[in-house]
């Protein structure tokens, strides 16, 4: 029994184990939790899978775009909207998503052209462009008076629907982007994030990939805002501000970009702070500010370097930097060389 | 027209002046900073603070308040931000996404949410044509934020300014030659604080001074100085004062509820066309 359990975790199928057995855990769970943490349970889920799809964008090609919430936004209304049109919901959830998808495109063609700190601008305003378009349709989208949610219920309540519904898209997304990311476009998405200057010696059209994965990230986050919907009931466009996008970048940065588990990390611990600080009434966004603050000064490489970070610090050694997020080389300090000269 | 100008130029000197204190500190530290105008916020908020509690002079107040700002300025730059320079460009963006909601709920616990006034010592109205009519505060918004682009552009000619161009040019050389790259940036920090303060005082005298005046300027700021290619003081000051004068003119050309959607539509366009700003001359683009 045991060498049968020793060689299976040596194999390479112990991360099919360990999900099969997460995922279990997962479908199993609501039986034994109160109703108040299904809903957290299914916060986290959406979040998780929001950041998958900033994961490809940001992770994969190295993208730093902020356009988001906007993606998540289109998505959140457009299920709703299209779901009180009549549709069933899985249909109006799909065509939301390809809405999302479409705009996902439109703001990638500048990001064939910026790069860096100019895409993220142009990015964040589009994020911001969706937010007063909201407001601006309010013929279609009610405005500041908000948009009800028609909730789905298979018969076992909506809180328990939607932890399914989340919990199977969340599979599916992770499943999915791990087998993407092994097959050829993986790759080659992979490739215009380290050597883009190389691709298109290699015959590689650099911006076709970069368009791709604003596309794929679009989808993600226009489902991600569908099933958001369903958690919140009640959409206003105040919901899609900035305060949402940096509640992605955050889910994403202690996580992780450059593995499909981070985002779910992340999305854990930042509803588990938030949960943990209600009591504290109006501390709480203070003590969220200055642990988030904490936890770059000392992990800038995010949670996922405290391995690292512990190993290094038991070697005796005390430098810190747990490496660039965004697999950016660590930058030569040459300046560290200078006697009398750190700032 | 000419309305829409004055108003519209008034609201783009306060987003020139935080795009000006914006490119300050990337320039010296190479980090967009999402706390900027938060730090105004929290230097107009001790000026309300010092009126309204000591019945200080409007001016001595002011001072006060831009004097706040900046030590807070450096405080955060010297405590969490310094330490992880040369991290990753995504975690010192998170680390000022970070440093922006701690400042602006510090602001909000101390001074609360409600919106308040700070009275301003000018008072009336100037006739500068024969329908042109502007009140005396935009004149002034108008002229602080040119007089400090203006002496900001001065003093880079002196010593100190010097120094700090320097070492936003070349992070090595200047410091061989003896230049302190810690005090420069604490500087420049300190100098984006003040700016700041000023802006977000212009920018609350027409509305009022509340916890969530400066979330909307840092999107426009950031806007306003990627127009100007955010690398020159000048450049942000104009991209500043375009953005409100366009702004200002599709809010009373086309409808008011459209003036952001139309800045933002705009930005997008011009970063397509232009992706190194319009204020700027042609170089190669930094990544």
């Amino acid at each position: 029994m045991t060498a049968t359990f020793n060689r299976l975790w040596d194999s390479r199928y112990r991360v099919l184990v360990l999900g099969v057995l997460a995922v279990g855990l997962m479908a199993a769970l609501p039986n034994f939790i109160d109703d108040y943490y299904v809903f957290l349970g299914c916060e986290v889920m959406i979040y998780a899978i929001a950041g998958l799809g900033l994961t490809v964008l940001m992770g994969w090609t190295g993208q730093i775009a902020l356009a988001h919430a906007g993606f998540f936004a289109i998505g959140a209304y457009g299920t709703a909207i299209l779901s009180a049109d009549g549709f069933p919901w899985p249909v109006a959830l799909v065509l939301a998503g390809l809405c999302a998808t479409a705009s996902g495109i439109l703001v990638g063609f500048p990001a064939v052209r910026l790069r860096g700190f100019y895409l993220a601008i142009a990015t964040l305003a589009f994020g911001e462009l969706v937010q007063r378009l909201l407001i601006l349709f309010a013929s279609v989208t009610k405005g500041n008076l908000g948009f009800p949610v028609d909730l789905i219920d298979v018969g076992i309540g909506t809180t328990l629907t939607l932890w399914y519904v989340s919990l199977v898209i969340l599979v599916i997304g992770v499943v999915a982007l791990s087998q993407v990311g092994r097959t050829r476009l993986g790759r080659m998405l992979r490739a215009v994030r380290d050597i883009e200057v190389a691709t298109g010696a290699l015959g590689i059209s650099a911006s076709r990939y970069k368009l791709l994965a604003f596309a794929i990230s679009a989808f993600i986050g226009g489902i991600a805002g569908g099933l958001y919907g369903q958690l919140v009931t009640f959409l206003t466009p105040p919901i899609f501000s900035l305060d949402l996008l940096i509640v992605f970048l955050i889910v994403v940065y202690l996580g992780g970009v450059l593995r499909l588990a981070g985002p779910i990390v992340g999305a854990v611990f930042v509803v588990l702070i938030v949960e943990q600080l209600q009591d504290l009434g109006s501390w709480q966004r203070l003590v969220f500010g200055l642990i988030l603050v904490a936890i770059i000064r000392f992990m800038p490489g995010g949670l996922v370097s405290l391995p690292s970070l512990l190993r290094r610090r038991q070697r005796g050694s005390n430098s810190t930097g747990g490496g660039g997020l965004l697999a950016e080389p660590a930058p030569v300090r040459v300046v560290d060389a200078i006697p009398g000269g750190t700032p | 027209m000419g309305q829409f100008l004055i108003s519209g130029l008034a609201t783009g000197s306060s987003y020139a002046l935080v795009a000006v204190a914006l490119v300050l500190v990337w320039k010296a530290t190479g980090v967009l900073n999402f706390a900027q105008a938060e730090i105004g916020l929290f230097g107009a908020f001790v000026a309300w603070f010092a009126i309204e509690s000591t019945g200080a002079n409007y001016y001595v107040a002011v001072v006060g308040g831009m004097i706040a700002a900046a030590v807070l300025a450096m405080v955060l730059e010297r405590a969490v931000v310094r330490p992880i320079m040369g991290e990753s460009h995504f975690a010192m963006l998170i680390m000022t996404i970070g440093l922006y909601v701690t400042v602006n709920s510090l602001t909000t616990l101390i001074w609360g949410s409600a919106g308040q006034t700070i009275p301003s010592p000018l008072h009336g109205t100037l006739h500068l044509g024969p329908t042109l009519v502007a009140d005396v505060n935009q004149i002034a918004a108008i002229v602080v934020g040119a007089a400090l682009t203006l002496g900001l552009t001065v003093f880079f000619r002196s010593r100190w300014g010097v120094q700090m161009r320097a070492i936003a040019e070349d992070r090595v050389t200047p410091r061989l030659l003896g230049v302190s790259m810690g005090r420069v940036v604490a500087a420049s920090w300190a100098l984006g604080a003040l700016l700041a303060t000023v802006a977000l005082l212009f920018q609350t005298q027409a509305t009022l001074l509340n916890n969530t005046a400066a979330a909307d300027l840092i999107v426009k700021a950031t806007v306003a100085a990627t127009i100007g290619g955010f690398a020159s003081v000048s450049g942000a000051y104009f991209g500043g004062l375009a953005l409100g004068v366009v702004e200002t003119l599709a809010g009373g050309y086309i409808s008011s509820g459209d003036q952001s959607a139309v800045a933002l539509v705009l930005v997008v366009l011009i970063l397509l066309v232009r992706p190194e700003g319009i204020f700027t001359r042609g170089r190669a683009r930094q990544v």
